[in-house]
């Protein structure tokens, strides 16, 4: 499989991420309002991309029993038990990979539990570690339609944020900085979109594989030109492979929908196995959550407390459903994969009917496997390979 | 001289080979463990066969179908839908209880797989389950389906882990709960577990695997746990191998 243009260039640019990084640095979850704290002039570190980072270098195997010794159980996110027992263990591969000592120092945690619990017990771990103060949002869970009401309740919190966060700074957050931050991340969200849907073109020239890959910009750069440039060029390239009918993968026979988590340690084997059998992953739920079409410069606040409340993690089964069944027909999907990953619960979505309820309302098949983002001990590459594979003989069976 | 087709299922415990002729007709099965340290025991098989048919296509399933080279692949799910296929050409129900894992296929009367599901990673309630337990009960795997019959007992086993099952199988003996009840009660945790599974109970459900032919009371308790006739493929270790052989000819064709 040829590599993309654009995940060299993407090498380059969180190169100039990691280690042009500078105090002061605000640490935030990966759906949580980055776009207050790059206005406010903090630079932005995002512990699950250190959390897929260990996944995907397969270190965490090494770090994860040292979480447990502190008495972080084996059934939590792992994630937070790979990156707690890095910390405990003073190590991180961002030091052989860009030559960095540790991780960015915070000078200020902020998480937002649209994702899960999971995320307030680890930040809250590293600040009593750096002795730093930590903002939590807290907006409603599992929502089917979102009220006025809620959207309020989130606004301000954020409004509290932008508090805290002016003290540390010592200066009040400029407005005209604020719009203009989530205008970049409308327009990077947007780019990010239009990378994702030249994979409803079949051949797909890009799989949930490579998307994985390239949604670091959108994930740590959200809200930066160098977000935007960056999708600008890749969506160049993925249009150009469009226009030449050329796919990802060979002979793209069947297109499947992955829902959950990616393995982050078995993300280049699953690629090649999908491949072997003329099988490209054209659509997720996961690469789709960095899709925001709800940020406003006029509305910046508000806009945020929507954008950030609407995703699907945070929503009802209901709505779950209905957002699966659009990613489903604009991408043509033949068959949906379910990842069960052990460690998150929130994001592991076939324990409540959902396969069952997909496969009634759409009449595409589904299966679900067992693993886990990151620790590896939760996946069995033999079983899923056999389910996998005769999973794809009975779609093509079924075309 | 005739053609003949081989297929070789590589299963977590044992390795079983079925030649069947151009017409589906099975002409020669056997099994040996799999993993075994000496090599020589598949050679010897594998020569054996060669000199007495003319094997045209090979088809590798099982958890090891990568491990020898043939001349094509598929997954013992899609292998159990066809051999079982080949003697009920209808839509049905399989359940495949193997050394490792326990899987549930519908299929339709040319042998598709419709719909499937398959444990990922706790094995129990498999053959290696059975083996391990009865081993701790000192039970003989051979009288244990007789044994079982005899007693009006139903204790089960609650555990799912292995380990912690065969620590319950502990306090029973010093419970001196009897033999058959100890044997049954392997049974009916077996029968719980599949319970759980998506079954289908209004196609005809045939069991096929290892287990079933070395445990054919087994039959017995799920048709009375699903209060339905279960029927047993004829040879059912040699299902899988069986498809597999249908599948290599299918491919010559």
């Amino acid at each position: 499989m040829a590599q993309l243009k654009s995940q060299i260039a993407l090498k380059e640019l969180l190169k100039d991420y990691f280690t042009g990084m500078k105090s002061p640095i605000a640490w935030c979850t990966s759906a949580g309002p980055a776009e207050i704290l790059r206005a406010l002039g903090f630079e932005v570190y995002f512990p699950e991309n250190h959390g897929a980072l260990l996944g995907a270098s397969r270190t965490a195997e090494k770090y994860i029993p040292r979480a447990h010794q502190e008495g972080y159980d084996g059934e939590i996110c792992s994630y937070l038990t790979a990156d707690i027992g890095a910390w405990l263990m003073k190590e991180t591969p961002l030091t052989k990979i860009y030559g960095l000592k540790s991780i960015p120092k915070p000078d200020l945690i902020v998480f937002n539990t649209n994702q899960c619990r999971e995320v307030a017990e680890w930040f809250n771990f590293f600040g009593r570690e750096y002795d730093c103060p930590v903002v939590g949002i807290f907006p409603p869970r599992y929502l089917e339609e979102i009220t006025q009401a809620e959207i309020d309740n989130v606004t301000d919190q954020l409004k509290g944020l932008v508090k805290v966060g002016e003290k540390i700074i010592g200066k009040s957050l400029d407005p005209a900085k604020l719009s203009e931050t989530v205008r970049l991340s409308f327009e990077g969200s947007q780019l990010w979109k239009e990378v994702l849907e030249t994979a409803s073109h079949s051949p797909a020239p890009l799989t949930f594989f490579d998307g994985c890959i390239l949604m670091a910009p959108i994930v740590v750069l959200r809200g930066t030109q160098i977000c935007v440039d960056f999708y600008k060029e890749a969506l160049v390239e993925l249009k150009e492979l469009v226009a030449q009918n050329e796919g990802a993968i060979p002979n793209e026979k069947v297109r499947i929908y992955w829902e959950g988590m990616p393995v982050w340690g078995r993300l280049r084997s699953l690629s090649e196995f999908f491949a072997e059998n003329q099988t490209s992953v054209v659509a997720s739920t996961y690469c789709n959550s960095w899709v925001f079409d709800h940020f406003d410069p006029d509305n910046p606040m508000e806009s945020m407390a929507y954008a950030y409340t609407q995703i699907f993690i945070n929503r009802g089964e209901n709505t779950k459903l209905e957002m699966m069944k659009d990613i489903m027909g604009k991408f043509e999907v033949d068959g949906v994969v379910f990842h069960d990953s052990k460690t998150c619960f929130n994001n592991a979505n076939s324990r409540f009917g959902l396969p069952k309820r997909v496969e009634e309302a759409t009449g595409i098949d589904t299966v679900s496997f067992d693993g886990d983002l990151v620790d590896l001990r939760f996946f069995s590459e033999g079983q899923t390979r056999t389910k996998i594979e005769t999973f794809i003989e009975q779609l093509k069976y079924n075309k | 001289m005739d053609d003949y087709f081989l297929g070789i299922d590589l299963g977590s415990s044992y390795t079983k080979f079925a030649v069947t002729d151009d017409s589906g007709g099975l002409m020669f099965n056997n099994v040996i463990p799999t993993l075994s340290r000496n090599k020589d025991m598949f050679r010897n098989q594998l020569a054996k066969i060669n000199k007495q048919f003319s094997i045209k296509q090979i088809c590798t399933t099982g958890y090891g179908r990568d491990t020898f080279d043939g001349d094509i692949k598929k997954t013992e799910l899609i292998c159990a839908s066809a051999g079982v296929s080949a003697l009920f050409p209808e839509h049905k129900c399989i359940i495949d209880i193997g050394g490792e894992d326990i899987k549930i296929i519908e299929s339709d009367p040319d042998g598709k797989v419709i719909n499937f599901y398959m444990n990922d990673k706790c094995s129990a309630g498999t053959g290696t389950f059975i083996t391990e337990i009865a081993d701790k009960a000192e039970l003989e795997i051979g009288e244990m389906s007789d044994l079982a019959k005899l007693s009006s007992g139903s204790k089960i086993i609650n555990s799912f882990c292995t380990v912690f099952a065969k620590s319950e199988i502990l306090g029973w003996k010093f419970n001196n709960i009897p033999i058959e009840e100890i044997a049954k009660g392997i049974y009916l945790s077996i029968v719980t577990r599949i319970r759980k599974l998506p079954v289908k109970t209004h196609i005809p459900i045939i069991l096929c695997g290892g287990v079933i032919a070395f445990h054919p009371y087994l039959q017995e308790l799920l048709s009375e746990e699903f209060d339905v006739d279960i029927f047993i493929a004829p040879n059912p270790q040699y299902m899988v191998a069986l498809g597999a052989s249908i599948l290599a000819m299918k491919n010559e064709a």
